[in-house]
């Protein structure tokens, strides 16, 4: 956690006061009366200074005890911020400013928000009085939906501009090379065909022999050929024991679907008694399984809604009790010492 | 043999001091001017060591079981004037024996000439220079006037700095009579008031005679060195002393001790150096032997 507070530790050459007024006491140096001393030689006093300390005891509390108050001070959290909007600079300027008078929040500190925001907030909270409130107003991709609601201490409204729909759904192209034996081309075509159909017709796969740079698959269903080394591609489909990496590979079962997976200099290979799919079952199998493996799940933005106080305490903002205490005994060995000094 | 300064050190009491060094020195060591005929008794006083046993009064022993002295008042045109520095340079103490310091001796000094004065019936008084005053005790004489004189010498402290010319010049109402004046003093300060008053007192024919009083450290430079060193009496800072600085310090004290030696010769002034660690008998017989030696010639 990196604030303001760690200054305070450049506040650490104060240590240097009492090591100086200690020093200077010493330097008040006896000296003893001589009748003839006008005979001698007359000398500089500052030659007499000496690097001593006196009442090192004292000395040394005084040290700790400033120490102490610094490293006190360091992790101590003065609360000091209102009503905030938290507000990303992406957005819309008009459609914020409305959002924000709405939400009743025209006086508040606009501060920008910051990456992540719902987590930032969660362990940054107790820099906010407890009678504050937050808005967080930003577009739909910059606040992701986190999978429990959030607990804060504070009255959250979130506000988000929701992605503009697009008109025309943008069609993809998929490179995928086939490599089979002509009995079983038939199925992995079907296969294919039966993918674009899932994908709404938006997706089409376009099948060739050999890969290039746009190669998202290649499907090595050749038994008895071993595959060219200089192939790549990020995911392979093999028949079993097409592929030597495969041999003693861990197995896998989604979906129903058995799978033995390896990481190669290749790519990912995944290897398979189960296709081509012979039904349509076998076929949703393995879309959905590659859909959810290989291509991850989408972001699911957070939608706009308002976040009740959900937790009493903040992490962070007291410092820990022993230092208090430390901190209060140190006071009371130096006072004890400093009277004791005197009498 | 208790006489040593260092066991006479321990005892604050004048009257025992006196006691040993004047039994040490035997008699006549300093001759009376008025002797002879004419001596009127006075009073009896018990004996002490060191009293002539021919002044015992056998009679009175025979009657009484005890010794005593006959006390004789004798005319004595002599005025002796005792005259103590007591400035806070007078505190300098011995560096070798624990309890002796210039004030001590002094002090001691002139209580061993008071009961001489004393003893030989001359009236004799008390000067003190301390704390920037003169405290002036009349001449007279007696065994009251030397108790007199042995209290005041205890209670003086060496402290402050000498009087001015004018506060001394003012209380030396005394040199009217001839008079013998014995000095004791560290006589660091010279030429100083005190100097000037004594100069004066013998441009006016009294008999001065001065004891300059030094430490063994002083004469030898044998301070430890990397001490700061104030003057008591001269707030000029600091002073120090390093090895390669006691060659100087050496020949600066000697320049002035020449300077004063000279100067006394020239007034003819008497004229004894002392260390306080020497015997207070010794010192003393030294200091009047020289006085005699002139009164001789």
């Amino acid at each position: 956690m990196l604030s303001t507070q760690v200054l305070w530790w450049l506040a650490l050459p104060i240590l240097l006061v009492p090591i100086w007024l200690h020093r200077q006491k010493r330097q008040r140096l006896k000296a003893e009366p001589l009748a003839t001393a006008r005979f001698l030689p007359a000398s500089a006093p500052e030659q007499l200074r000496v690097w001593e300390w006196s009442d090192r005891l004292l000395l040394l509390a005084r040290c700790l005890l400033l120490v102490a108050l610094i490293a006190w001070l360091a992790v101590t959290v003065f609360p000091w911020r209102g009503d905030t909007v938290l507000l990303d600079a992406g957005v819309e300027k008009t459609w914020a400013d409305e959002q924000i008078r709405s939400a009743g929040y025209t006086a508040a500190a606009r501060e920008p928000m910051p990456v992540d925001v719902l987590p930032w907030l969660h362990s940054h909270e107790h820099e906010w009085r407890g009678d504050a409130r937050l808005l967080i107003v930003g577009a739909a991709d910059k606040i992701a939906m986190p999978a429990r609601p959030p607990q804060f201490a504070h009255a959250v409204a979130l506000r988000v501009k929701a992605p503009v729909v697009a008109g025309v759904v943008q069609k993809s192209e998929h490179h995928i090379v086939l490599a089979t034996t002509p009995d079983r081309a038939q199925a992995w075509h079907a296969l294919f065909n039966a993918f674009g159909v899932a994908g709404g017709g938006n997706e089409r796969y376009v099948l060739t022999d050999t890969p290039d740079s746009k190669t998202e698959l290649i499907v090595w269903d050749m038994r008895d050929a071993a595959a060219p080394a200089n192939w790549r591609a990020p995911l392979w489909w093999a028949a079993p024991n097409a592929l030597p990496e495969l041999a003693a590979a861990p197995s896998l079962n989604v979906n129903g679907l058995t799978l033995k997976y390896a990481d190669s200099a290749r790519g990912r290979l995944w290897a398979s008694s189960a296709w081509p799919a012979q039904d349509a079952d076998g076929a949703r199998a393995i879309y959905e399984t590659w859909q959810l493996l290989a291509h991850g799940a989408p972001a699911y933005p957070a939608p706009s809604r308002t976040l009740d106080i959900g937790r009493s305490a903040m992490p962070g903002a007291l410092p820990a009790a022993w230092l208090a205490w430390l901190l209060l005994a140190l006071f009371l060995l130096e006072r004890i010492l400093t009277h004791a000094r005197r009498h | 043999m208790l006489q040593t300064s260092a066991l006479m050190a321990h005892t604050t009491d004048l009257n025992l001091i006196i006691r040993h060094v004047l039994a040490g020195l035997g008699h006549g060591i300093h001759a009376g001017r008025e002797r002879g005929a004419g001596v009127e008794f006075s009073e009896y006083r018990a004996y002490a060591p060191g009293d002539e046993w021919r002044r015992v009064d056998w009679k009175l022993l025979a009657r009484a079981d005890r010794y005593y002295v006959r006390e004789a008042e004798r005319d004595s045109h002599v005025a002796i004037w005792l005259w103590l520095d007591a400035t806070a340079s007078m505190a300098e103490p011995s560096r070798e024996i624990k309890g002796v310091d210039k004030l001590w001796f002094a002090r001691s000094m002139l209580a061993c000439l008071a009961a001489i004065a004393q003893r030989q019936g001359d009236a004799f008084g008390l000067v003190v220079c301390t704390g920037g005053r003169v405290e002036f005790t009349p001449a007279s004489r007696g065994p009251r006037q030397l108790q007199r004189v042995l209290a005041q010498l205890s209670r003086t402290k060496a402290d402050g700095v000498l009087p001015s010319a004018e506060v001394l010049k003012s209380n030396l109402h005394f040199a009217r009579s001839p008079s013998l004046i014995f000095a004791a003093s560290d006589f660091l300060d010279w030429p100083s008031p005190l100097s000037e008053a004594l100069l004066r007192l013998r441009h006016l024919q009294h008999d001065v005679r001065i004891l300059a009083l030094r430490t063994q450290a002083e004469v030898d430079a044998s301070f430890k060195t990397g001490a700061a060193y104030c003057d008591p009496e001269q707030a000029d800072g600091l002073h120090r002393l390093t090895a390669a600085d006691r060659a100087a310090y050496r020949q600066q004290l000697s320049t002035h001790f020449e300077a004063l030696a000279t100067q006394c010769r020239q007034h003819d002034i008497v004229r004894h150096e002392a260390c306080i660690e020497q015997p207070l008998g010794a010192v003393l017989r030294g200091w009047l032997q020289l006085a005699g030696a002139r009164a001789r010639c």
